[in-house]
């Protein structure tokens, strides 16, 4: 099997499924119990958040566990809108986000929210000139994926922040950090909430967080009991917990040296591929290596998929999240449909090897070659 | 030219004959401070120097928690007096540095060159302009401060000035035991306490069942807190359970808190004559509630002969909060868990407590065999900078 769609989930790290194991067998009360039992998974559970939040240089109290990128996502979004409805409306999101984040600002706009789309350039970075026009003194929130889930194309989050605080001090700023956590490196100091979710990152599925600076507040959007988790109550799952604190640590470790591994991976595909006509490259100078996307001329991505599948190697078209339509983001970054109605994602990551990826591009040539009805001898 | 830790010294320099021992320990402590760092310490009368490869912004971060220093540098040794070979170092490295204006101090303890402080500095001053465009000299707002010091054999050269803490290296006043409780103010008390030198020990009473593992694991969270500039330190935790039902059971309920502290104060004597401590430090502040009264203190203080050390008896509260805030204590004190102040606390403590009547009622309980038996069964927990790693294995 040659797995490349370590964006749409990855396999749990041995190690991680091991904390998982040992931490619901050991560790079974309730943090929230007050017996030695109770206080025993709590002090484990304030010890996995305290490693993420040292991490990622925060506070443990900014830390907040979900379900996963959709909850984190549905509980930033609305969490703002609910507690800002008085201060305004207004919402912008770049072209560029994950589905979730459509979906939950088609429901704010069903209830008297206005959203704004902000353009992009063709490299798929935030167009700051626009970006300054829409901010308004009613805009509550700035929703912008810190690496784009279908391109790779990164947002320079700093610069970002720094333009929208200049035009409106008040506005909040959350960032999709999915594709970016146990990437990329990330600053979480330049958004004021953030998602990401472990299954993305070697961690199981099921567990996310939302990273909520302590300077702003959101309404919960679920209740119940549970002092040490306001935003997200009811018994915290203390296995996904830990095993996700270790996923972090993991996935953060090395990142550079990986990423350097990845680019040399996603450089060799690159040259192979680019040789034909048919298939187009979709990566921008902002792309991380970790994921690339492609275009085809004239094949189906699903079929073209589904031929890899016999292989047993496996890709994306589109993302997960999304098959079936054109390509939001391709659209959004080339603005030109054919381009964006068949594309494909492959997704690298360091446990990818390089043997798969030449067996990946001789395999891919192959199908690639009959189901563009070329003579295997060209 | 070598790149060191330069360290001043604070009140330190006030003493005579006895500097060495208390430089001698300045020492223990940093190179306990930095014990897992690889570094090696030099020390004259007037400077102390660590000398470490590459670790300087951590060294400097460590070194700022110890007491004994007034003042802490990155400093570059420049193994020669003469003037030309000094200012070439000095060009070196302003050239890393980006600024408009600066200016020199120099200090010259090596009283066999000629020239003046005043004059160096002009000198100095002149070389830099002539070899760094665009920039002038402000001797009253600089960005950037140039300090030169020429010494019998070599030169130091610094540019920013970090303040230490002062105080008194720990452990040179020799030990006392610190009455910790979960609150705000014992902390900060030790923490004073450790300023002027003293070497803390620890004690804490607990009531289980009536107070819980988190408030125990509180204390020995704040007293790892304590460690950064104490060092490791013991903490005595005594079963209180026993004395505290016997005292509720048998004491008129508005005496409730005074023959507690009493105990306390008793069994806290004992364990500090015990391990050598020379006085008990606790929180108190006058007037903060009934048992700090002056009349309180004075019914609770008379069972102990050993001198009471009360850093905080005169703060304001809010006072205490900055300074805990600054101390990193804050935060961990005011989790909410109960400890035996707090649990069996009268409607109406009594303010203005009688000694006679004190003395009267503990005739009431078995005091000294409570007290004797809690000692005997006393727990002693070494705590240490670094937090075991308790959960490493799964994380």
């Amino acid at each position: 099997m040659i797995y490349l769609d370590y964006s749409a989930t990855t396999p749990v790290g041995f190690e991680v499924l091991d904390t998982y194991n040992r931490t619901s067998k050991d560790f079974f009360g309730n943090p929230n119990s007050l017996h030695e039992l109770g206080v025993k998974a709590k002090n484990l559970m304030n010890s996995a958040t305290k490693q993420i939040a040292e991490i990622f240089n925060v506070q443990d109290s900014e830390i907040t566990y979900t379900s996963g990128a959709t909850q984190s996502n549905n509980l930033a979004l609305l969490g703002v809108a609910l507690q800002n409805y008085k201060k305004g409306k207004h919402i912008i999101v770049s072209k560029l986000e994950h589905p979730s984040i459509y979906a939950i600002c088609d429901y704010l706009a069903s209830i008297g929210y206005e959203i704004s789309y902000v353009k992009n350039d063709n490299e798929g970075l935030i167009d700051f000139e626009d970006l300054k026009s829409l901010i308004r003194p009613d805009t509550i929130l700035v929703s912008f994926c810190a690496v784009n889930s279908e391109t790779g194309v990164r947002q320079p989050l700093k610069m970002i922040r720094q333009i929208i605080k200049k035009e409106n001090p008040n506005t909040i700023i959350h960032s999709d950090m999915t594709q970016a956590v146990g990437k990329v490196s990330v600053n979480l100091h330049d958004v004021d909430l953030a998602t990401f979710t472990g299954h993305k990152i070697y961690g199981p599925k099921g567990i996310g967080v939302l990273y909520k600076s302590c300077s702003i507040n959101v309404i919960p959007i679920l209740y119940g009991s549970g002092k040490s988790n306001m935003l997200n109550p009811g018994t915290p799952a203390l296995p996904l917990i830990v095993s996700l604190s270790k996923a972090v640590r993991l996935a953060t470790t090395d990142l550079e040296k990986r990423e350097r591994f990845i680019e040399r991976l996603n450089l060799k595909i690159v040259d192979a591929l680019s040789k034909y006509e048919g298939i187009m490259i979709n990566k921008t100078k902002y792309s991380i290596p970790h994921i690339l996307n492609i275009s085809l001329r004239n094949i189906k991505a699903e079929t073209f998929l589904h031929a890899l599948e016999e292989y047993e190697i496996y890709v994306s078209s589109n993302t997960a999240c999304s098959s079936g339509d054109l390509s939001s983001s391709v659209l959004a970054i080339y603005d030109d449909k054919v381009r964006a109605s068949s594309t494909l994602r492959i997704s690298l990551s360091h446990l990818t090897t390089t043997d798969e990826v030449n067996k990946f591009i001789e395999y891919f040539i192959q199908v690639y070659k009959r189901l563009s009805g070329l003579n295997s001898n060209i | 030219m070598k790149k060191v830790v330069l360290i001043k010294y604070g009140e330190l320099s006030t003493k005579k004959d006895n500097i060495n021992f208390f430089l001698t320990k300045l020492k223990e402590n940093v190179l306990y401070a930095l014990k897992d760092l690889d570094v090696t310490v030099d020390y004259d009368l007037g400077r102390m120097f660590i000398n470490t490869n590459d670790n300087h912004e951590e060294v400097v971060s460590r070194v700022t928690k110890i007491f004994g220093i007034h003042e802490i540098n990155i400093c570059y040794i420049i193994d020669s007096i003469d003037f030309d070979d000094v200012s070439k170092e000095v060009l070196k490295l302003l050239k890393d540095k980006e600024f408009k204006t600066f200016k020199i101090e120099t200090k010259r303890s090596n009283k066999k060159i000629n020239s003046t402080s005043i004059e160096l500095s002009r000198k100095m001053g002149g070389v830099i302009l002539k070899n760094i465009s665009d920039i002038k000299v402000d001797v009253n707002n600089p960005e950037i401060l140039v300090n030169i010091e020429y010494r019998n054999n070599n030169t130091l050269v610094y540019f920013e000035k970090i303040k230490g803490l002062g105080g008194y290296p720990v452990g040179t006043l020799g030990k006392g035991l610190l009455m910790l409780s979960g609150g705000i103010d014992s902390p900060v008390a030790g923490y004073l306490a450790c300023k002027r030198g003293v070497k803390l020990e620890a004690i804490y009473f607990e009531s289980p069942p009536h107070t819980s593992i988190e408030a125990k694991n509180k204390v020995i969270a704040l007293a790892r807190k304590l460690t950064s500039y104490n060092g490791e330190i013991n903490l005595h935790i005594i079963n209180f359970t026993e004395i505290q039902e016997a005292i509720y059971k048998n004491i008129p309920h508005e005496y409730l808190i005074t023959i507690m502290r009493r105990m306390m104060y008793r069994i806290s004597a004992i364990i500090a004559s015990n391990r050598n401590s020379k006085i008990l430090i606790n929180g108190e502040s006058i007037g903060q509630v009934a048992s700090q009264t002056l009349t309180s203190m004075s019914a609770i203080n008379e069972v102990v002969k050993i001198p009471v050390i009360r850093p905080l008896a005169c703060f304001d509260k809010l006072d205490i909060i900055d300074i805990a805030k600054n101390i990193d204590t804050y935060e961990t004190s005011i989790l909410p868990f109960e400890d035996c102040c707090t649990i069996f606390v009268p409607k109406h403590p009594v303010i203005n407590p009688d000694k006679k009547r004190c003395s009267e009622y503990e005739t009431l309980i078995p005091y000294e065999e409570l007290i004797y038996q809690a000692i005997k069964n006393h727990e002693i927990l070494k705590i240490n900078t670094k937090e075991k790693h308790e959960f490493e294995d799964l994380l």
